[in-house]
C-alpha cells in the first residue's frame, strides 16, 4: 500500500510539474496585465508544433529543439501582445474576448496549415528506471527535470534580476512602479513573452509523450485554469501549490476510480473554491 | 413620417414571413431558421453583456433546455407543447437556482465560474450514458406537433423560429427602453450609485440572469425538436464563443445589432461547410478586427456614419 501511495505521489508530482509550468505563465500574465489569456493552450500547442519541426523534421538535438521552440513561442507571444493586446491591458472583459479571438484564430490557422490529424514524433529517451520498487518512465523524468530547472531559474529571475523585480513591482501597483521609472509597457511585453514561453516550453516537453495536432492545447488550458483558480489568480506561489495539488489529486483518483471522475472532481473543486474563496488558496483578495 | 415607418415595418414583416414560401428553397429556409435561432441565443447573451457579465455557460443552459424537453417527451410521454414549455422552465429554473451563488462573483471570476459550470454540465451529458446517451447524445426526438398534427414542413419551423426571435427582439427592446433597462445600464458600471438610490442590485441581476436562462432554454427546446437529435458537442464552450462573436460584430448596445450580427455570421458555416477551419479562422479574424478597430460593432459604425452626415 505504501509503495502504491509513493508511486501515485511520484506520478502526481511529475504531472504537477507540467501543470505548474503551464499555470505559472497564465497567472503571471493575469497578475501583471489583468488579462485572462484564453489563448494559453494555443501557445502550448505552438510549442509542440515548433518542436516537431526542429526535432523531428530538421533533426536538431532534443535540448536545442526545446530551447528554440520555447524561444519562437516567446517571440510570437511578444508580437501578439504588442499588436493586439496592448490596448486591452486592465480591461478585463474585452481583453478576455480578444484572447478568445486569438485562440480560435491560431487554432484554425494551424489546422489549415497542418491538417486536423494528430501525429506522434519519436521519443528522445525511452525506458523506465526503478527506484526501490517505484517505476519512473525516463521521458517523464526528463520532462520533470527540465521543468524543475526552468522553474528554479524563473524563481531566481523574479527574485533577483532587475527585470524580474520590475515585473513584480508592476504586478503590485503599476502606477507606483511607473513613478519609480519603470516603463509598464515594456514590462507587459516581457511578461507576456515569458508567460507564452513557459506555455510553449510545456508543449515542447510534452510533445514526444503525447501526440501533436491543432487541438491539443485545450486540455492543458483547462488544467491551467483549474490550477490558477485553486492557487489564486495572479499568485505565483499559488500556481505551484495548485499544480502539485491537481497532479496528486488526479493521480490518486485516476488510480482508484477513473480519469473522468478525477476531471469532474477537479471542476467541482474549482466551483467550490471560487464560491468560498474566490482569491484561491494562496491569493490575496484585491 | 410615422406612417412611413409603420408601412416599412409591415412590409418588413410580410417579407420576413413570406420569403420562404416564395423562394421554396429548403436549404435557404434552413439557414433562415438557424439565423433566427442564433439571434434568440445571442439576445439571451446580450442581456448578460448589458450588465457587464459574460457567461460561458450559455450553451450549457441551452443544452439543459434541449435535453430536458427531449427526455420529457421521450421518457415521460410529454406532448410537444409541454416539452417545449419545460425547456424554458428548465433554463430559467437552473439560472434562478445557480444565480444567487454565481452572481456574487464579477468580471473574470464570473467568467471562469460559468466556464467551469458549463464544462461540468457537458461532462455530465457525455459521461452519464444511461440518461443522456453519452457522446452520441439522444436521437429520435419527436418533431414539433400542434393538436396532434406533426409538423414536417420546414417553412413552419422557420415561422416558429422567426416568432421566437421576434418575440425576444421586441421583449429586449421594450426592456431596454423601460426603467428596468435604465437600471440594468447602471449595474454595468455604476452599481454603487444604483444601490445608493435603493435599487436591490442583486435582485435585478438575478432577474436578468433568469430571463436570459429562460430564453436560452427555449432556444434549446426548439433545437431538439427541429434537429430531432441532441449531442453534447452542440452545447459546449464554442457555442458561447459564437454568441460572443455575434454580439461583438453587431454591437452590444442595441438588439438590432444582434440581428445584423447573426444575419452576417450564421450563414457562413453553412456556406463553408467543407472547410470548417476556414470558417473558424474567419470568425476569429472578424472578432479581432472588430475588437481592435470597431469595438462598438456594426451598430456603432452606423451611428458614426449617421452622426457625420447629420452635421
Amino acid at each position: 500500500m505504501l509503495q502504491l501511495l509513493t508511486q501515485i505521489g511520484v506520478n502526481g508530482v511529475m504531472m504537477g510539474l507540467v501543470y505548474i509550468t503551464m499555470a505559472l505563465g497564465f497567472t503571471l500574465i493575469f497578475g501583471i496585465m489583468r488579462i485572462v489569456n484564453f489563448a494559453h493552450g494555443e501557445f502550448y500547442m505552438l510549442g509542440a508544433v515548433a518542436l516537431m519541426f526542429f526535432y523531428a523534421h530538421f533533426g536538431l538535438d532534443y535540448f536545442v529543439a526545446v530551447f528554440l521552440a520555447a524561444a519562437c513561442v516567446a517571440v510570437f507571444g511578444m508580437l501578439v501582445e504588442r499588436v493586439l493586446l496592448r490596448q486591452f491591458v486592465g480591461r478585463e472583459l474585452n481583453g478576455m474576448i480578444m484572447t478568445l479571438a486569438i485562440a480560435i484564430t491560431i487554432k484554425a490557422a494551424v489546422a489549415i496549415v497542418l491538417g486536423p490529424q494528430e501525429v506522434s514524433i519519436p521519443r528522445p529517451v525511452t525506458g523506465v528506471i526503478t527506484l526501490g520498487g517505484i517505476l519512473v518512465p525516463n521521458d517523464r523524468l526528463l520532462v520533470g527535470g527540465v521543468a524543475v530547472v526552468v522553474l528554479s531559474g524563473f524563481y531566481l529571475f523574479l527574485r533577483f534580476a532587475p527585470a524580474g523585480l520590475a515585473m513584480r513591482a508592476v504586478a503590485q501597483d503599476w502606477e507606483a512602479a511607473a513613478l519609480q521609472g519603470i516603463r509598464p509597457q515594456r514590462v507587459y511585453l516581457w511578461s507576456f513573452g515569458i508567460g507564452c514561453m513557459l506555455a510553449g516550453l510545456a508543449g515542447a516537453l510534452m510533445a514526444p509523450i503525447y501526440t501533436i495536432g491543432p487541438y491539443i492545447g485545450t486540455v492543458p488550458m483547462l488544467k491551467a485554469f483549474i490550477v490558477v483558480i485553486l492557487g489564486g489568480l495572479g499568485s505565483l506561489p499559488g500556481a505551484v501549490v495548485g499544480g502539485l495539488l491537481l497532479g496528486l489529486v488526479e493521480a490518486g483518483f485516476a488510480t482508484f476510480i477513473n480519469t473522468t471522475v478525477a476531471t469532474m472532481i477537479s471542476f467541482g473543486l474549482v466551483v467550490a473554491i471560487l464560491l468560498v474563496r474566490p482569491a484561491g488558496l494562496m491569493g490575496n483578495a484585491r | 413620417m410615422k406612417t412611413w415607418r409603420y408601412l416599412l415595418w409591415i412590409a418588413l414583416a410580410i417579407a420576413l414571413i413570406g420569403w420562404p414560401f416564395v423562394l421554396g428553397n429548403k436549404f435557404v429556409t434552413h439557414i433562415g431558421t438557424l439565423i433566427c435561432m442564433f439571434t434568440l441565443m445571442a439576445l439571451s447573451m446580450n442581456l448578460l453583456l448589458r450588465i457587464g457579465q459574460l457567461s460561458l455557460a450559455q450553451g450549457a443552459i441551452m443544452g439543459l433546455g434541449a435535453y430536458g424537453s427531449a427526455l420529457a417527451m421521450m421518457s415521460f410521454g410529454f406532448p410537444f407543447w409541454a416539452g417545449f414549455l419545460l425547456s424554458g422552465v428548465v433554463g430559467g429554473l437552473v439560472s434562478l437556482l445557480i444565480g444567487p451563488v454565481v452572481l456574487k462573483l464579477r468580471g473574470v471570476y464570473f467568467v471562469l465560474l460559468t466556464f467551469a459550470f458549463g464544462e461540468i454540465v457537458i461532462l455530465s451529458f457525455t459521461e452519464w450514458v444511461d440518461v443522456f446517451g453519452g457522446v452520441n447524445g439522444i436521437f429520435g426526438v419527436p418533431r414539433a406537433s400542434f393538436f396532434g398534427h406533426v409538423i414536417r414542413d420546414r417553412n413552419v419551423y422557420y415561422l416558429m423560429a422567426l416568432a421566437m426571435a421576434a418575440g425576444g427582439y421586441f421583449l429586449l427592446r421594450a426592456i431596454y427602453r423601460s426603467e428596468f433597462g435604465a437600471i440594468m445600464d447602471t449595474l454595468h458600471d455604476h452599481e454603487e450609485l444604483a444601490r445608493s438610490l435603493g435599487v436591490d442590485a442583486m435582485a435585478y441581476r438575478l432577474a436578468v440572469f433568469s430571463l436570459s436562462g429562460t430564453i436560452a432554454g427555449f432556444a434549446g427546446g426548439f433545437y431538439a425538436s427541429y434537429f430531432t437529435f441532441v449531442t453534447p458537442m452542440a452545447f459546449d464552450f464554442s457555442n458561447a464563443v459564437n454568441l460572443v462573436v455575434i454580439n461583438v460584430l453587431g454591437g452590444i448596445s442595441s438588439p438590432m445589432g444582434i440581428v445584423l450580427g447573426a444575419l452576417i455570421l450564421v450563414p457562413l458555416p453553412e456556406l463553408l461547410r467543407d472547410a470548417v477551419e476556414y470558417q473558424v479562422l474567419l470568425y476569429g479574424l472578424v472578432l479581432i478586427i472588430f475588437l481592435k478597430f470597431m469595438p462598438e460593432g456594426i451598430v456603432g459604425l452606423i451611428h458614426k456614419l449617421r452622426g457625420k452626415s447629420d452635421d
